[in-house]
């Protein structure tokens, strides 16, 4: 915390989100992409770990996993007054433009035009959720791979089952995300045995 | 005639038990059609609304707010989807009360691991759309190397993908 960058001020914190927001057409993977963008690329104001970590609590919350997050950065910046003005920031000026679109839309919603250039940028919302999935594999696979070959290849398989499940069997997301926690917790739980082969993470910190 | 108390609890109860996206969709639309609050039609609107309006796909509920309901439709939209997702500041101080147990830690790893294959899962969800053809997947591919290489900025690989879909598909 001391070494890395000093976090945004208030109004700082309000224009991030407020542009993250209005930036993110195209949906959910638009807007998961630009706050990694924002808060570990940008300005560097937390790691890839640490949003990774975020975005794990927020995935068994109900509701809106994208405003669960928001409420935790804006947590981490700002205590209570950092949430409500993230959160004011990424919700008021999108749902704004939300409401005139739909008035809007009604009218121009059938025009081949309109539906030419929606159909062009769904594949490229596509391709901005996977650097988005493979932003969140790499610092993970990198960490497993330090722990052998083994922990390597049992987190791609449960990545890789993970997916299949959703895609072949459309389990619902709570299912697999239960089926991960109860596999995480039974193969994945730090052992400390006194002689194993152990360099695991303490030393490094 | 509407009454604005049920209505926002019918968007609240929906929100609660889903996760984002549409998810909240088959709950309200059940229960406003049942109520003849909203059409199907009104539905179909918002949901492209949605994909077309900038923030996070859930926001596709405040044009249905809006159009089954006018402004304050869409403001009780607005607070149904804000209000679930503060349950995470208890899930995150649960978890840190117990985060130092080697379970807990390997259970989180798993979560994380689940994390990245339903995002791989959503990327495959948007690309396997009916209305994908083989120029569709040229768009993701270039639109995929542009991001990766992080010197162009984002609106602009949307509005390239957007052009290329209008010059292409008109």
């Amino acid at each position: 915390m001391e070494q890395q960058n000093p976090g945004p001020g208030k109004w700082q914190l309000f224009r991030i989100w407020a542009n993250i927001g209005l930036q993110s057409f195209g949906g959910g993977a638009s807007t998961i992409f630009l706050i990694q963008r924002a808060f570990t690329e940008k300005h560097k104001w937390m790691s890839i770990d640490e949003f990774t970590h975020f975005w794990s609590l927020c995935i068994p919350t109900p509701g809106i996993n994208l405003v669960a997050v928001t409420i935790l950065i804006g947590r981490k910046f700002g205590g209570i007054g950092g949430i409500f003005v993230s959160l004011a920031g990424l919700l008021i000026p999108s749902a704004i433009i939300t409401c005139l679109l739909a008035a809007l839309f009604q009218h121009i919603e059938t025009l081949p035009a309109v539906q030419a250039t929606i159909r062009g940028i769904i594949p490229a919302t596509g391709a901005i959720m996977l650097l988005v999935g493979l932003n969140f594999a790499g610092p993970l696979l990198r960490k497993s791979s330090k722990e052998g070959i083994f922990v390597l290849l049992a987190s791609c398989t449960i990545i890789v089952l993970c997916a299949l499940a959703v895609i072949l069997f459309k389990t619902p997301a709570i299912v697999v995300v239960l089926g991960a926690i109860v596999l995480g917790a039974l193969f994945f739980a730090p052992k400390q045995k006194p002689g194993s082969v152990s360099q695991q993470g303490d030393e490094q910190q | 005639m509407i009454n604005p108390f049920s209505y926002f609890l019918i968007f609240l109860k929906a929100a609660l038990f889903s996760t984002g996206g549409l998810s909240n969709l088959p709950s309200i639309h059940q229960d406003l059609l049942s109520n003849g609050w909203a059409t199907e039609a009104e539905f179909g609107q918002s949901v492209a609304i949605g994909q077309v309006s900038p923030g996070p796909n859930g926001l596709w509920v405040i044009s249905l707010g809006y159009l089954s309901f006018g402004y304050l439709g869409a403001i009780l939209a607005l607070l149904s989807i804000t209000l679930p997702p503060f349950l995470v500041l208890v899930v995150a101080s649960a978890y840190t009360q117990i985060e130092h147990r080697p379970r807990v830690q390997g259970a989180m790893y798993g979560v994380s691991l689940a994390v990245v294959g339903l995002t791989l899962t959503a990327c495959w969800t948007i690309l396997a759309q009916p209305g994908i053809d083989w120029r569709g997947l040229l768009i993701a591919v270039v639109a995929f190397g542009l991001a990766l290489s992080r010197k162009v900025n984002f609106l602009l690989i949307l509005a390239l993908a957007g052009l290329t879909g209008y010059l292409l598909y008109r």
